[in-house]
């Protein structure tokens, strides 16, 4: 998944920042809001935000960000364990709250369970014709035989399974998969999506012709 | 020692009151006393006289030997045993002694004056009035004596000093009814700080029942308007005081479990040890948090502490539940008290805890651990008590403790075989919120 950590706390971003990436997931990680302003309009498959910035408010960052109609999932990382705070961060727009200190392990699991969720399904088993993805185990089988994958092609597949059924545009999949202010080849996410049908079948992989790729909700 | 209670203002009263009637009643007998004095004698006097002007007629008769006629004696003044009046005619012959020619029953039998005397006079026993008869040789005396003067006065006294009595009885009544009916808006004013919501601490206590009592009301809102500052002061403190300590405890867990991803085999064990020790340490954090936010606002509920048991995640302990622990606590606190707890099993070799409810309410969490003495439980108990630092079992006991007492009860460390013990007691407030 590619990540947005907005955390201040040099030693807590950048332990989440590392594990997460040992995860296999893609982080980008910014420390005040003037950095997150540089990311506006980035795809995210999950945002997790520190309640309290130097220079403002995450839960104010997201509700705003709720209200321009974004439904990227969202977790709070806060030192706020107040009852009332744990509502209103949740009302806020907030998909998940955890209360610090907790276990980056926590934190990955929860991830994982919003994302799910958010793509509609609470089983972390995805079902596409005789194709078996665990994403949590981060494991595919094509008729029963383990399959592997590159992290990229993981990375192509996973972001496209927690948007099932929508088109995710060529760009979009490109900065989904990886990440912030790099670059790729031009034709990168062809020779990866191609990689994958050959390992898959072509069936997986929807290409929409000239706005990008699709994967069915078909569980 | 017992603290003797303080004087009651009731009782203070009463007893200024009862003071203040009783030189009433004397002031007023001898003011009474003072004021009849002069106008009864007066009185008593204008008597003697008219009795002594009306028996001059009857008794203006030619010298004689004989009583008066019952005609005449029949229009004389009473003197009945009660003794008011007494009279004598006495003869003052020329050359010769007084003589009493005639006299009342209760007249003395010596002639009141021996020498002819008009007017008023006393003798040792008598108050004279004398007025010579017709014959100008023959004296009338009308006489009363003393003793019936003073009771005369003693009466007139005595029913003032019982009239002014009855009205200070009626007025004790009264009084007493009034100071009661006065005491009242302070009874009101304890019940409504009794019930008042310790949440709402800043909230004003409204207007005062009584002149007298506004000070007091300014008081009590000056202070829970400090107290209330006080509190949101404490409040904005703990809520830095958790960002700052939990931030930096949640970036520790972060990097070592980073640390022990990428560490070679043999320092993981080491990386784990440590890291257990973090999560000891968001343990003793949590609950300090937690119990400083909490003391004043309890949240009670109905808890099943099995259910509790595995959100709790403690590593290194297995526990043992005979039947369904239901309490009624609040739930952040039982965590917190039970963290503690379980911390310090750990840290003395247990990896077994027994968790039974001895008495309603009531949570015993038995550990197989090393145990202590009887001295150094005894010692325990008695620094638990006090607040103090507990010796050796550092903060963790005291935390313990505070949760109890923060619930209205207490730790208690019993007597067991095997192991250490402690019962936490949830107090029996049920009926809270």
């Amino acid at each position: 998944m590619r990540l947005l950590l907005i955390e201040d706390d040099d030693i807590l971003g950048e332990g989440l920042r590392d594990f997460l990436t040992a995860d296999g997931h893609r982080v980008d990680w910014c420390r005040n809001l003037r950095q997150v302003a540089a990311h506006d309009g980035e795809p995210y498959d999950a945002l997790l935000v520190d309640w309290q910035l130097p220079d403002g408010s995450g839960l104010d960052w997201l509700r705003g960000r709720r209200r321009r109609g974004d439904a990227t999932p969202a977790l709070m990382l806060t030192a706020r364990d107040l009852l009332d705070d744990r509502i209103r961060g949740l009302d806020s727009g907030a998909d998940d709250y955890l209360v610090k200190p907790f276990a980056p392990e926590e934190l990955a699991a929860r991830l994982r369970a919003v994302s799910r969720r958010t793509a509609g399904s609470a089983d972390a088993r995805r079902r596409l014709g005789e194709v078996e993805v665990d994403l949590a185990a981060r494991t595919v089988w094509l008729t029963g035989q383990r399959i592997e994958l590159t992290s990229r092609e993981w990375a192509i597949l996973e972001a496209l399974l927690l948007r099932p059924g929508r088109i995710v545009a060529k760009a979009d999949l490109e900065r989904l998969v990886l990440g912030f202010a790099a670059e790729w080849a031009s034709n990168a996410v062809e020779v990866h999506v191609a990689a994958l049908r050959r390992k898959l079948g072509r069936a997986v992989v929807e290409t929409v012709r000239g706005i990008g790729y699709r994967i069915g909700s078909e569980r | 020692m017992k603290a003797s209670a303080p004087p009651s203002i009731r009782a203070r009263l009463t007893r200024a009151l009862l003071v203040s009637s009783l030189l009433w009643i004397f002031a007023v007998a001898a003011a009474a006393w003072l004021a009849v004095h002069d106008e009864v004698d007066e009185l008593l006097d204008d008597t003697l006289q008219a009795a002594a002007e009306g028996l001059r007629g009857p008794l203006s008769q030619p010298a004689t030997a004989e009583p008066p006629p019952a005609s005449v004696a029949g229009s004389l003044p009473a003197t009945t045993g009660s003794g008011r009046f007494a009279w004598q005619v006495v003869d003052y012959p020329a050359g010769g002694e007084a003589k009493l020619v005639a006299g009342s029953p209760l007249a003395p039998a010596a002639p009141l004056r021996a020498a002819p005397s008009s007017g008023f006079g006393d003798s040792e026993e008598w108050r004279v009035f004398g007025i010579p008869l017709a014959d100008g040789r023959r004296w009338l005396y009308v006489a009363q004596t003393h003793a019936e003067r003073q009771e005369a006065l003693a009466e007139v006294a005595l029913s003032a000093a019982l009239a002014t009595l009855a009205i200070a009885l009626l007025a004790q009544v009264w009084l007493q009814a009034q100071i009661r009916h006065e005491l009242q808006p302070l009874q009101r004013l304890a019940q409504r700080l009794a019930e008042r919501d310790p949440q709402d601490v800043g909230a004003a206590l409204g207007a005062a029942e009584r002149d007298e009592l506004q000070p007091v009301h300014r008081a009590i809102d000056e202070l829970t308007q400090r107290l209330a500052l006080r509190l949101a002061r404490e409040r904005a403190f703990t809520g830095h005081a958790a960002h700052s300590l939990r931030t930096p405890l949640a970036g520790i867990d972060a990097q070592l479990a980073i640390a022990l991803r990428e560490s070679p085999p043999e320092l993981q064990p080491r990386l784990q040890r440590v890291r257990t020790a973090a999560h000891r340490l968001h343990r003793v954090v949590s609950a300090l948090l937690t119990l400083f936010r909490s003391s004043a606002a309890i949240r009670l509920q109905e808890l099943d502490v099995g259910e509790m048991l595995p959100r709790l995640a403690v590593e290194g302990l297995r526990f043992e539940i005979a039947t369904p622990l239901r309490l009624r606590a609040d739930a952040d606190l039982l965590a917190a008290a039970l963290l503690n707890l379980f911390d310090n099993s750990l840290r003395h070799g247990a990896t077994r805890v027994r968790l039974s409810l001895p008495r309603s309410n009531v949570l015993r969490v038995h550990d197989d651990g090393a145990g202590v003495s009887p001295e150094q439980r005894e010692s325990l108990q008695i620094a638990l008590a006090g607040q103090l630092d507990a010796g050796g079992s550092g903060l963790g006991l005291l935390l313990v403790e505070l949760v109890a007492r923060a619930h209205g009860g207490s730790l208690q460390l019993p007597a067991v075989e095997q192991g250490f013990a402690a019962d936490l007691d949830f107090g029996r407030q049920q009926t809270a919120a």
